[in-house]
């Protein structure tokens, strides 16, 4: 299929030589190079800070102030650089279309989506409103939402993400442009969704004939998309050439490194299952109040949980996957006695959870949480030894002055940091390390059992493989239990010892984590272990 | 990526906009306290002879239709503004906040409706016409003035706190303080409000420097500081019959509110900047 594309198109649609960037004189691209042809995919892999976002918007020149760009970016033998603003006004959104990772926030929220679509056509195309309404129709058809049930007067906020996601790329191809540059469009999508729109993609390249930019730090995602490869690293790039080759070879050590982490499975092997329950979870029910539609009419309710039943034993890692708005973060809320729930039962160590103030901090000692966001989950305005102490609020005979700092220090040394870094504030540490914070504030109090929501889920494939391993080495030395709650499913399966599958609100199979990812019984588990991408071994 | 350029930190723009600002404000207290033991004459003491001077050697900024000496007068009058002021913006801030961060830690609940509607009914009225019905009540003094701007400023930062705690609550450190068994009170003291003080500076000194205004405002109708005490709202007002005749006199007390203003404005901005340990320490 490759082969084909390249044997008769052999001029490349854009052909990007020697790109250097930097930003109020710090180096941020070096010497980047390389071509994509018409129907083709080009992936570009890399960590956060290898420059792979920089590059795409270089070649638009959508760059922020003090930045200074030599080289040469030719789009069909247009040379883009030094381009009057004008001229790149018409490249932008007219030959080159963009896709942006967060499809939430890149629609307005009080246009319609035929209007949004339509104006790109409107603004570059130089047809009228009606005309321009109708290619709005064909595109948005295009990309599968059909007019039956994706009339042009929708709003986005009636739409999913993933469907967002599919006006957002309408946008971008409303005028064929001859290059689309998606960065990281399926991050922040759902797996079984992930899986749509890279088809949709793909199917748009190979129809218009387009040269496509996937940007992401997903390995996998381009594996399966992609024609070629470049993998960045620092702002350079450390390894070019067709995706299949790359991952075969791997013939630079980064290429290897990020191939291993993206697959890594942390060492588990001292770990010691009991068959003593820990947490019991009874036939819990958890209802929303809708708003009212009606001044004194009834209230309604949306039911997040819906008869959950489970339990997590002592020493054990329980998995809890499913898609977002299933149900996930609210159970978690419901176990750590934050929300109060409306049937059933949960307990740990046969005492009773519920959210009211009356209940005992000596059962609220036994569990902490570690939140994905590495950024938000901490007090901004705190240093870190007050930010890991803040469980200590749970002790009685809470130790003071040097005793605290001792302990600090010693649970900062276990998660991997040095003690001096008790007196620095979160601003200073990059995502991993913040997630070891985190960390280091649930095992503070040596609780029982830490509930991981997506803990993982925002870092960089070699720092969660970090941080994976000090999860699975903390287990022996902590005795402790997980429930580790997330998305991907490939670091569930990589850390739990069983698994639950949860869809809106109910849980469709549970079991041993290898025996639901090899034997799944369950059509949802079947089509949501499906849609991973997976890397050739 | 979101580095500042190296050759002008931020600290240094914050404290660009913050000098100037302390210094207009630092001189209005400093001429408000030495007002206290020392003024070039004596405001209370009428000396019809020297009356409607231009500024000169020995009045620096003229003299009224009494003869009393204007520079003497501003120097006073910034006592009663400050006075006004400060103690206005502090009722809004000791019963303001403490119901914003009420309110938002019981969100849709009754008492959070009772708070919120309670201050859209005090902020329905104008504050001139809390101070006329105060005044009716308890008769024209710079105390009423007070408690008229302040019941005014209840509701700004009852609202402004509830609405940036709401956000903060949702934060995942709030629910790891949770998780950690803290209170609501405990909760929205040590996490929700050092993270809206800088909000509160910004709004604090607008507040401030809208007291002046309002302080000026009453006294120029008649309802604030009563004579003989000078303020520079009743300045204002009573120069304006002698406009064309002496407009020394409505320039000074001008220029005095315009100056405290200003300074307070630039104050707050560069507060608000340095208060962020993320500016602060790059």
């Amino acid at each position: 299929m490759i082969t084909t594309n390249s044997n008769h198109h052999t001029d490349a649609q854009l052909r990007v030589n020697g790109l250097n960037l930097s930003i109020h004189e710090t180096p941020i691209l070096n010497s980047v190079s390389f071509d994509v042809r018409a129907g083709e995919v080009l992936g570009i892999v890399g960590e956060s800070g290898s420059g792979k976002s920089m590059t795409a918007y270089s070649i638009l020149q959508l760059l922020p102030d003090g930045s200074s760009l030599s080289g040469s970016v030719e789009l069909e033998g247009q040379q883009l650089i030094g381009a009057s603003e004008s001229e790149l006004c018409d490249v932008r959104g007219d030959v080159v279309g963009m896709i942006f990772q967060e499809p939430m926030t890149a629609l307005n929220p009080v246009q319609t989506i035929g209007q949004q679509v339509a104006e790109t056509v409107y603004i570059h195309g130089g047809v009228s409103r009606r005309a321009a309404l109708k290619v709005a129709r064909e595109t948005l058809n295009r990309v599968g939402l059909p007019e039956a049930e994706f009339a042009l007067d929708r709003y986005p906020h009636e739409l999913s993400g993933g469907q967002r996601q599919r006006v957002v790329i309408a946008m971008a191809i409303a005028l064929k442009p001859r290059l689309l540059i998606a960065d990281e469009p399926t991050t922040a999508l759902d797996v079984t969704t992930q899986a749509q729109i890279l088809a949709v993609l793909k199917r748009l390249v190979l129809e218009d004939r387009m040269a496509l930019i996937l940007i992401t730090h997903d390995l996998a995602v381009v594996a399966n998309v992609a024609d070629h490869l470049v993998i960045m690293r620092h702002g350079n790039i450390v390894e070019q050439g067709g995706v299949q080759e790359v991952l075969a070879t791997k013939a630079h050590p980064y290429t290897r490194q990020l191939f291993e982490a993206s697959g890594h499975k942390p060492d588990r092997e001292g770990t010691s299952l009991t068959d003593k329950p820990l947490l019991k979870v009874d036939g819990l029910i958890r209802d929303y109040r809708l708003p009212r539609t009606r001044l004194f009419g009834p209230s309604r309710y949306f039911r997040a949980v819906d008869d959950v039943s489970f339990q997590l034993h002592r020493g054990e890692s329980l998995g809890l996957v499913g898609e977002s708005g299933c149900g996930k973060s609210t159970l978690t809320r419901a176990i750590l006695g934050l929300d109060t729930i409306q049937g059933g039962v949960i307990t740990i160590d046969g005492e009773t959870v519920n959210a009211h103030h009356t209940m005992a901090l000596s059962l609220r000692r036994k569990m902490q949480v570690v939140f994905q966001d590495p950024y938000g989950s901490f007090n901004p305005r705190h240093k870190v030894n007050r930010l890991v102490a803040e469980p200590f609020h749970l002790v009685k005979d809470a130790p003071t002055g040097n005793a605290l700092r001792a302990v600090i220090a010693e649970v900062l040394e276990s998660v991997g940091l040095a003690a001096s870094d008790a007196d620095k504030y979160i601003h200073e540490f990059s995502g991993g390390q913040r997630q070891r914070i985190a960390i280091a504030r649930a095992l503070v109090i040596k609780p029982a059992l830490i509930i991981l929501d997506e803990a993982v889920s925002a870092l960089d494939v070699s720092i969660r493989a970090q941080i994976l391993d000090l999860l699975a080495s903390l287990v022996d030395t902590h005795d402790l239990s997980y429930l580790f709650i997330s998305h991907d499913l490939s670091v569930v399966r990589s850390i739990t010892d069983r698994v639950l599958v949860m869809k809106a609100g109910k849980l469709v199979e549970q079991g041993p984590t290898e025996q639901v990812f090899l034997h799944p019984e369950h059509p949802y588990t079947q089509s949501l272990i499906a849609a991973v991408p997976q890397l050739p071994d | 990526m979101s580095q500042s350029n190296v050759n002008a930190p931020a600290w240094y723009t914050a404290s660009r906009v913050l000098i100037p600002g302390l210094l207009l404000v630092a001189l209005v207290i400093l001429a408000a306290l030495v007002s206290f033991v020392w003024t070039p004459f004596d405001v209370t003491k009428l000396n019809i002879p020297a009356k409607l001077q231009t500024p000169n050697t020995t009045h620096w900024f003229g003299t009224d239709h009494f003869g009393r000496d204007i520079f003497s007068m501003i120097m006073v009058g910034a006592r009663t503004s400050l006075a006004v002021a400060v103690l206005a913006v502090g009722i809004g801030l000791c019963v303001g906040i403490p119901l914003g961060l009420t309110a938002a830690s019981m969100q849709g609940s009754l008492l959070d409706e009772i708070i919120m509607r309670g201050n859209d009914l005090v902020f329905a009225f104008p504050a001139l016409l809390i101070a006329i019905m105060i005044t009716a009540v308890f008769g024209p003094g710079a105390v009423n003035a007070i408690i008229a701007i302040g019941i005014f400023n209840i509701p700004v930062f009852a609202r402004l706190t509830r609405g940036s705690a709401l956000s903060l609550w949702q934060r995942d450190f709030v629910l790891a303080a949770r998780v950690s068994g803290k209170g609501a009170t405990r909760i929205s003291i040590e996490h929700i409000l050092p993270n809206i003080t800088n909000l509160l500076i910004v709004q604090g000194t607008i507040q401030f420097s809208l007291g002046i205004l309002a302080e000026a405002g009453l006294s120029y109708v008649g309802l604030g500081a009563q004579p003989p005490t000078p303020s520079w709202g009743r300045m204002l007002a009573e120069s304006q019959t002698l406009i064309t005749l002496a407009p020394h006199l409505a320039l000074f007390p001008g220029f005095a509110i315009i100056l405290t203003v200003l300074g307070l404005n630039l104050t707050g901005d560069g507060l608000r900047d340095l208060s962020d340990p993320r500016i602060r320490r790059r």
